[in-house]
C-alpha cells in the first residue's frame, strides 16, 4: 500500500522533526519546522490520493490482545488532511522565520510538531479511543503552546482553555460511551452500519452532545470564551494552525458523529445548528468590531466563520432530513469550501498580524498605524487575506459565502415551514455578519497599516523575514487561485461530500456555476475577468482622455494647525463608535467621561475618556456558574479539617458502614 | 485423625492472643508499653505462621516465620526504641478519649465484625475465628490511630494493622508465596524508618509531636 507508507513516512518526518527540535543546536532549532513541511507534503499527497480512492481500514498498532490504536482512511478523513497539510505546510515555512534566535525555541518547535501530529491522528483514527488520545494530546500541546510565553495573562489563557476544553471532552467521552453502549462497537465504521438501531431518545442525547462537546472546540457562542483569550498569547507561529485548523478538527468530529455515522436525524437537529451557526456568526463578528487588539479581533473572527460553516452544515442536515439528497450535498459542500478557505486566509492574517507583533511588539492597534511604509510585503498580503475573509470577488471568500448564501436560500424550496422560515432567516443573519465583517476589516487595516505611526513601536517596526513573506505570498496566491478556479477546491470537497450524503455533487466545475434547480449561477473566472478588463479599460481611458498629468507631492490639509501628528487621526474605537451605538443592546456598553476644568465651564484642563462593552457571557453566564461552585465547594471544604485523625476517622466510618451493610 | 496441634486449638488460642495484644493498647498510657505489646504481637504471629507451616507440611512457611520474627518481632522494635530515645519526648500517648471508653468502643468493634462477619463467609481457612479476628485487629489499630495524638502512636497503629492485614491475607491463603512475603516485610521495614525520619522531623519543625498542629497545613 503505497498511500499507507506515504502516511507512515508524513507521520515519522514529523516525529523527526519533534526529535530535532529539541537535538539540533539552539541557532539552529528553527530549521526543525522544515521537517514537518516535508511531513505535511507528505501527507498532502496521501489525503489527495484518498479522496479519489476506494476508503479502507489500514494501519492498526496494537496496544493489548483485543484493543489497538486504528486509523482508517476515506475521503472524508482525506480532505481534512489535505486541509490540515496545506496550512501547515506554509506555516512551517513562516515559522523557520518567525522562530530564528528566540529563547526555548525548541520546546515550542516540540510542541508544535505534536499538535499537528496528533491533529492528523485526530481525523485519521478509526475507534473512540485512538480519537480520544489523540484529542486530548491536541489539547495538551495546544496548552503547553498558550503558556509558552510565561506570563501571567498566558498562565491564566492557558488553565482557562484546559478547563473549557476538558468540559467539552467530557460531552464527547459521554457521547461516545452512548454510542458504544447502543451499537457495541468502538470502532466508527461499525458504529455506522449499527446506527439505525439506536433508539430516538438516545440519538437526540448524542446530537446534543456532540454540538457541545466539538462546539467548545470550535467555538460556538456561548462556549466561545476561552478562544479570544488563548489565541492572541498563543506564539505567532502556532495561532494559524489552531485558529485555521485546530477548530476545524472539531468540525470533523461534529460531521463524522453527526452526519456519517447518525445518519439523517429529526428535522430540528438542522435548524438547532443554523441557529447556532447564525448566533456565532453574527455576535461572533460584533464582538469582533469592538476590538482594539489585532489577534483578539481575528479570534473572534474565527468564531464568527466556524458560525458561518456551521449555517451550511445545518442547512445540508435538514435537506437530507427531507431527502433533498442534491441540496444536500451543494450545502454540505458550501460548508467544507468555506472551512477549506478560512483555514487559508485566517492563517494568513494571522501570520500578517504575527508579523506585526513580531514587528512593532504589540497587539493593540491603538499603538499602531502607517506601518504599510515600513512593511510593504507584510501590509500587502495582509489586504488580501482582508479582501478574500470580507469575500469581495474574485478571492475564494466570495465563493464559499456564495454556495452559503445559496443553500441557506434554497431551504425555501422545503417542504417544512419552519425550514422554509428558518433558512432564509439564516442566510439574512451572513448577509449581516458580512456586513460588519467589512466594517471590521476596514478598521483593522486602516487603524494597522494606514495614516501615521501612533507609538514608538510602530515607528521602529521592520520588515518580516523572507521565509514569512514567502508563507503569506503562498497562502494569498492560493486564495486567488481558489477565487477563480473555484472548479479546483470544489474537486476535493466533492468526493467528501459523497462519502457523508452518498449523492454527488451536482455543480458543473468547468463553466458558471449552477446552484441545484437553477436558482442561480456564477462564473468567477468571468467575474476575474470582468474585473481586469474593467480596469484596464479605466487606465486606458484615463491615459487617452485625461491628457497630460503632473504628480504634485504636497502635505495633507491640516485645517491651518501646523505639523500634523497622530492623535488627529480616527482611532478604532472612534471608527466603530457607530455600531457601538446601533448595537447597545447587545454589548451594554459602559461609558465615563472624566472632564476637569480651570475655569468651567470654557477652560478645560483634560478630558478622560474611558469606554467599554459588558462582556455578556462572561458576566451572566460564566460568572454565576463560577461562583455557584465556589459557593458549593467552601461548603464541601468543612470537611477537610486538617485534622488527619479526622480524615482516618472517615475511612474507620466507611469500613464499618461496609462492613454492616456490605455482607 | 487429627494433628495434636489442631486438637488443643492451639491455632485459634494464639489468634485469641493477637487480638488481645491489640486490645491492650487501649488501656496503656505510655508508647514504650506500645512497643513491647507490637513485639509480642509480632512474636505470636511468627508462631501461628510456624504453626500452621506444621499442619500443612509447606516448609516455605517457616521462613516466613523467621523473616516475620527476625523483622517485626526483632528489627522494628529496635528501631522504634531508638527513634523514642532520639526524640526525647514525653513518653504518654495523651489519647483524646478516656481509656475506659477506648476499651468499651474496642469492644463493640470486635463484636460488630463477630456479628457481620457471622457464618463464616470464608470457610477455605485454616481456622474459623481468623479472619474476624484479623479485620478486628484492622479496626481497633485504626481506632487507635484516631484517638492518639502523638506521631509515634500513629506508626504503632499502623504497625498493627499491618499485622493485621498479614494475619488476614495469610488466614484466607496458607501465606504467599515467598516473594511477596519478602517484599512486604521489606516495606514495612523502609515504612518505619521513613515514618521514624517525619516523626523526628514533625518533632524539630512543630516543636512538638502532635499531631493537632498539623491543621496549620491545610488549603
Amino acid at each position: 500500500m503505497v498511500v499507507l507508507n506515504t502516511f507512515i513516512a508524513g507521520s515519522a518526518c514529523i516525529l523527526f522533526g519533534a526529535i530535532a527540535s529539541l537535538t539540533l543546536l539552539s541557532k539552529a532549532r528553527n530549521y526543525s519546522y522544515l521537517f514537518s513541511s516535508v511531513g505535511s507534503l507528505l501527507f498532502l499527497a496521501a489525503g489527495g490520493y484518498l479522496l479519489y480512492a476506494p476508503a479502507f481500514a489500514g494501519a492498526a498498532i496494537p496496544v493489548t490482545s483485543n484493543f489497538s490504536f486504528g486509523f482508517s482512511f476515506d475521503a472524508l478523513a482525506g480532505f481534512f488532511v489535505v486541509l490540515i497539510s496545506i496550512v501547515s505546510l506554509f506555516l512551517s515555512f513562516y515559522s523557520v522565520g518567525l522562530t530564528r534566535g528566540i529563547r526555548h525555541g525548541g520546546y515550542l518547535s516540540f510542541f508544535y510538531h505534536l499538535l499537528l501530529l496528533s491533529m492528523y491522528g485526530v481525523v485519521l483514527s478509526s475507534n473512540i479511543v485512538t480519537f480520544l488520545v489523540c484529542w486530548e494530546t491536541m489539547a495538551v500541546a495546544s496548552y503547553f503552546l498558550i503558556v509558552f510565553d510565561r506570563n501571567a495573562e498566558a498562565a491564566k489563557a492557558g488553565l482557562f482553555t484546559v478547563v473549557m476544553t476538558h468540559i467539552g471532552t467530557v460531552f464527547i467521552i459521554a457521547l461516545f460511551l452512548v454510542l458504544a453502549r447502543f451499537t457495541g462497537s468502538m470502532e466508527f465504521s461499525a458504529m455506522r452500519s449499527a446506527a439505525a438501531s439506536i433508539p430516538s431518545g438516545a440519538r437526540n442525547l448524542i446530537f446534543i452532545f456532540a454540538l457541545i462537546g466539538f462546539g467548545t472546540k470550535a467555538g460556538i457562542i456561548p462556549l466561545h470564551t476561552w478562544i479570544p483569550r488563548a489565541y492572541p498569547v498563543a506564539p505567532s507561529n502556532v495561532t494559524p494552525l489552531m485558529s485555521g485548523v485546530m477548530i476545524k478538527t472539531a468540525v470533523y468530529g461534529f460531521l463524522r458523529i453527526c452526519l456519517d455515522v447518525l445518519g439523517p436525524g429529526p428535522e430540528w437537529w438542522g435548524i438547532l445548528v443554523i441557529a447556532v451557526g447564525a448566533a456565532s456568526a453574527v455576535l461572533g463578528i460584533l464582538y469582533a468590531v469592538m476590538e482594539s487588539d489585532l489577534k483578539v479581533f481575528l479570534a473572534y473572527s474565527s468564531v464568527e466563520n466556524v458560525g458561518i460553516i456551521l449555517m451550511g452544515i445545518g442547512a445540508s442536515m435538514t435537506f437530507r432530513n427531507s431527502a433533498m439528497h442534491p441540496l444536500a450535498s451543494f450545502a454540505l459542500a458550501a460548508a467544507l469550501f468555506h472551512a477549506l478557505n478560512h483555514a487559508l486566509f485566517k492563517s494568513l492574517l494571522f501570520q500578517g498580524a504575527g508579523s506585526v507583533v513580531h514587528a512593532a511588539g504589540t497587539r493593540n492597534m491603538e499603538q499602531l498605524g502607517g506601518l504599510l511604509k515600513n512593511m510593504p510585503w507584510t501590509g500587502a498580503l495582509f489586504l488580501a487575506g482582508t479582501l478574500a475573509i470580507t469575500a469581495l470577488p474574485p478571492l475564494n471568500g466570495f465563493v464559499s459565502e456564495w454556495l452559503t448564501y445559496q443553500a441557506l436560500l434554497l431551504g425555501f424550496k422545503s417542504s417544512s415551514v419552519v425550514v422554509k422560515i428558518v433558512s432564509p432567516l439564516g442566510g439574512a443573519a451572513l448577509a449581516l455578519t458580512g456586513a460588519i465583517v467589512a466594517a471590521g476589516f476596514v478598521k483593522t487595516f486602516a487603524t494597522t497599516f494606514l495614516g501615521m505611526p501612533r507609538s514608538e513601536h510602530a515607528i521602529d517596526a521592520r520588515e518580516s523575514s523572507p521565509w514569512m513573506i514567502a508563507s503569506m505570498s503562498l497562502l494569498a496566491f492560493l486564495c486567488l487561485i481558489f477565487g477563480v478556479f473555484p472548479g479546483i477546491p470544489l474537486m476535493l470537497v466533492s468526493p467528501a461530500v459523497f462519502s457523508i450524503t452518498g449523492s454527488s455533487l451536482d455543480l458543473d466545475l468547468h463553466g458558471s456555476m449552477v446552484t441545484p434547480q437553477a436558482t442561480a449561477s456564477l462564473s468567477t473566472t468571468a467575474l476575474a475577468l470582468s474585473l481586469v478588463l474593467i480596469a484596464l479599460a479605466a487606465i486606458l481611458f484615463v491615459r487617452l482622455a485625461g491628457g497630460r498629468r503632473r504628480t504634485v507631492i504636497a502635505d495633507s490639509w491640516d485645517c491651518g494647525i501646523p505639523a500634523l501628528n497622530s492623535h488627529m487621526q480616527y482611532t478604532a474605537a472612534a471608527f466603530t463608535k457607530p455600531l457601538r451605538i446601533i448595537y447597545k443592546r447587545i454589548y451594554l456598553p459602559n461609558r465615563e467621561l472624566k472632564v476637569s476644568y480651570i475655569v468651567k465651564p470654557f477652560f478645560v484642563r483634560s478630558i478622560t475618556y474611558g469606554g467599554e462593552i459588558t462582556p455578556f457571557f462572561e458576566r451572566y453566564v460564566y460568572e454565576p456558574v463560577m461562583r455557584g461552585m465556589h459557593t458549593a465547594a467552601t461548603k464541601i471544604k468543612l470537611l477537610q479539617s486538617g485534622s488527619l485523625q479526622l480524615y482516618l476517622g472517615y475511612i474507620l466510618i466507611t469500613l464499618i458502614a461496609l462492613l454492616i451493610f456490605g455482607t | 485423625m487429627k494433628h495434636w496441634l489442631e486438637t488443643y486449638s492451639i491455632i485459634d488460642f494464639i489468634s485469641v492472643g493477637i487480638l488481645l495484644t491489640a486490645v491492650t493498647l487501649n488501656a496503656f498510657k505510655s508508647i514504650e508499653s506500645y512497643v513491647k505489646a507490637y513485639t509480642i504481637n509480632s512474636w505470636l504471629l511468627a508462631g501461628l505462621i510456624a504453626v500452621v507451616g506444621v499442619l500443612v507440611n509447606e516448609s516455605h512457611l517457616y521462613m516466613a516465620a523467621v523473616l516475620t520474627v527476625l523483622t517485626k518481632g526483632v528489627l522494628i522494635p529496635i528501631i522504634i526504641w531508638r527513634i523514642i530515645r532520639r526524640m526525647r519526648v514525653a513518653h504518654e500517648v495523651t489519647p483524646y478519649i478516656s481509656n475506659t471508653l477506648s476499651l468499651a468502643i474496642s469492644g463493640i468493634l470486635v463484636a460488630v465484625v463477630y456479628a457481620s462477619l457471622q457464618g463464616g463467609i470464608f470457610v477455605t481457612g485454616f481456622s474459623r475465628d481468623a479472619l474476624q479476628i484479623s479485620i478486628a485487629v484492622i479496626l481497633i489499630s485504626l481506632f487507635i490511630m484516631i484517638t492518639r495524638k502523638k506521631a509515634l502512636t500513629m506508626v504503632m497503629g499502623l504497625l498493627f494493622m499491618e499485622n493485621g492485614l498479614f494475619l488476614a491475607g495469610f488466614s484466607l491463603t496458607f501465606g504467599m508465596p515467598t516473594i511477596i512475603e519478602l517484599g512486604v516485610l521489606f516495606d514495612m521495614l523502609m515504612g518505619v524508618i521513613i515514618l521514624g525520619i517525619f516523626a523526628v522531623q514533625i518533632k524539630r519543625v512543630f516543636a512538638s509531636a502532635d499531631l493537632d498542629k498539623l491543621t496549620v497545613l491545610k488549603g
